[in-house]
């Protein structure tokens, strides 16, 4: 077979061989699990992404009143993903959520675009150093996006959300993969993230407790339409005994820690010492996690 | 052709004086609205026979009984898929009455088509005085009973017919307290108050997911008012009286949703029931 493939670059030269070697399915927007053909490891970190379980997920079918709340779609099955611009709604495959080709396949050039530069027969490639920066995401995640770019920081998002893997090959597929080099990859798991413990500054002054997000680029919780929620629970101990503060914050009540700005919970008097424990709650999950638990 | 005009400005609506009674819609009408279905089947049909019947006045009123005719067999076509739609509606239509306005348009009877619409529209007619009201309590709103909210003070999650009998609590405690004298827990009370108003603001996105509307409601006023309450309480007198104007602040925001909201929310509690 490599023989074969070396045979046919030396007799018809590289255009050529692209020609023989056009998967012409990859250029009509195919299912999710085609590019696993040779893409088996990024598809194995997507189908275990949010991006996946967009369109699939129970709690957006109920949240969408059984996909009948239009202005939800577009987003949860994106026909192309654009910088900045909210996309429109696919037509085909609609459970593969943000999909492969929702990301990388333009209409305008009938291409795979990404932010590498690769050579790959089956279908035209385009490197497109847009896939680098934050507007790439800003379509869909717009108030995180303007949360973001409120902080002003040179991390992107994919820099958190889409963590570096170090050299891999990008196709798993024989023969070819023998003829691509390891390239820089990030993940495709998309991770949510939890905030760290030093994310969050505990302060106590003048009878209050503050509490700022120093380390997350965008309000805590943040959500463009989901309900994740951030739970603070202050236990604090007086000479007449304990008692217990409890504030809730959510995107959607507008209550989230926005970064930088410090969130105060007014303190009884006379407190001895006070216990602090944070946890969130995700959008589509029911279960609570701890942040931070810190006696102060 | 006066008739006609008189007649058909008749076929309106019409309910008794004292009461309105409202009956629970079937179920089988489930599937033409959401979420089962965003299509609006069954108003799309309501409208086809509306347009079919007043084309057929339309080209009377024009001399155009051919193109009458036609409408009065559109009015036929959707009348019947109309009464297929919902079996347990089914005798509210007599068919018949739809064939003798046909019958009476090709005559170019005049008289004749006035008797017909006329005995046509009552079916219309009785079928809406009876189920009109409640159709649009039901399925022209979300489904409230399936919304859940979650108390920002206990950490529970309840109904929204219980967090806002918290929330409302929460509002008689500070107005209770502050008319007691009773400042500290006047301001624990407060504190609950703003927090569980700001909560509602949670349940508006379930189904709003246009931002302007739920800042109609929750605008600068309403902000400034929950502003107000905190800072206000903080005082080591608080002012009693600039506390109730800014509740009543609260209050009309308060007023807005419920204008809009409760009365379908309490028609579908008690359809639940």
């Amino acid at each position: 077979m490599i023989l074969l493939v070396l045979f046919s670059l030396l007799l018809f030269g590289c255009g050529k061989f692209e020609e023989l070697a056009r998967e012409e399915d990859l250029l009509e927007r195919p299912q999710a699990k085609r590019c696993a053909d040779c893409h088996a490891e990024i598809f194995k970190e997507w189908e275990k992404s949010r991006h996946a379980k967009a369109w699939v997920s129970e709690q957006f079918r109920l949240e969408s009143e059984n996909y009948t709340k239009n202005k939800c779609l577009s987003c949860h099955a994106p026909h192309q993903v654009d910088p900045d611009k909210k996309p429109i709604l696919r037509v085909e495959f609609k459970e593969d959520g943000v999909s492969c080709v929702a990301c990388h396949f333009k209409e305008e050039t009938k291409a795979m675009h990404g932010p590498l530069k690769v050579w790959s027969p089956p279908h035209p490639s385009r490197e497109d150093l847009s896939y680098l920066r934050s507007n790439f995401c800003a379509g869909c995640h717009q108030e995180t996006f303007k949360q973001w770019q409120m902080v002003k920081t040179q991390k992107s998002c994919q820099d958190c959300h889409m963590p570096s893997l170090g050299k891999r090959d990008l196709i798993q597929k024989f023969p070819f993969h023998l003829f691509h080099l390891a390239k820089p990859r990030h993940s495709h798991e998309f991770p949510a993230l939890k905030a760290k413990p030093e994310d969050l500054l505990l302060e106590v002054k003048d009878g209050k407790l503050y509490i700022t997000n120093v380390g997350v680029p965008h309000n805590l919780p943040t959500a463009d339409q989901g309900d994740p929620k951030l739970y603070i629970t202050v236990i604090v101990n007086t000479p007449q005994g304990k008692q217990t503060i409890r504030r809730l914050l959510s995107a959607q009540a507008k209550t989230a820690l926005e970064h930088g700005k410090p969130y105060e919970i007014e303190l009884p008097q006379d407190i001895k010492n006070l216990k602090v424990l944070i946890h969130r709650k995700l959008s589509h999950s029911e279960e609570k996690e701890l942040i931070l638990e810190r006696d102060l | 052709m006066k008739k006609i005009l008189v007649l058909f400005a008749t076929l309106g609506l019409s309910f008794g004086a004292d009461q309105v009674i409202l009956k629970k819609p079937p179920a089988s009408l489930g599937k033409y609205y959401p979420p089962q279905s965003n299509r609006f089947e069954y108003v799309s049909v309501m409208n086809e026979m509306s347009t079919a019947f007043y084309g057929v006045r339309l080209n009377i009123n024009e001399g155009r009984w051919d193109r009458a005719l036609d409408w009065a067999n559109r009015l036929k076509d959707a009348y019947t898929r109309a009464q297929n739609m919902v079996p347990e509606w089914k005798d509210y239509f007599k068919p018949a009455l739809a064939d003798q306005l046909i019958s009476a348009v090709r005559a170019k009877n005049p008289d004749q088509v006035i008797k017909a619409s006329r005995e046509l529209g009552e079916t219309c007619n009785k079928c809406h005085a009876e189920n009109q009201i409640a159709v649009k309590l039901v399925y022209h709103y979300p489904p409230f009973a399936t919304l859940k909210m979650e108390d920002p003070v206990e950490f529970v999650q309840l109904s929204p017919k219980e967090y806002m009998r918290k929330l409302s609590d929460s509002m008689k405690a500070l107005r209770i307290f502050l008319m007691q004298g009773d400042v500290q827990k006047a301001r624990e009370a407060g504190e609950q108050v703003v927090e569980r108003v700001k909560g509602t603001e949670a349940i508006c996105s379930k189904c709003h997911t246009d931002k302007t509307v739920v800042d109609r409601i929750h605008g600068k006023d309403h902000e400034q008012a929950l502003a107000s309450i905190q800072r206000l309480l903080k005082e080591p007198q608080p002012n009693r009286e600039a506390i109730f104007r800014a509740m009543s602040v609260i209050g009309q925001s308060c007023n807005k949703c419920h204008n809009l909201h409760l009365v379908p929310a309490m028609v579908q509690e008690a359809f639940r029931k």
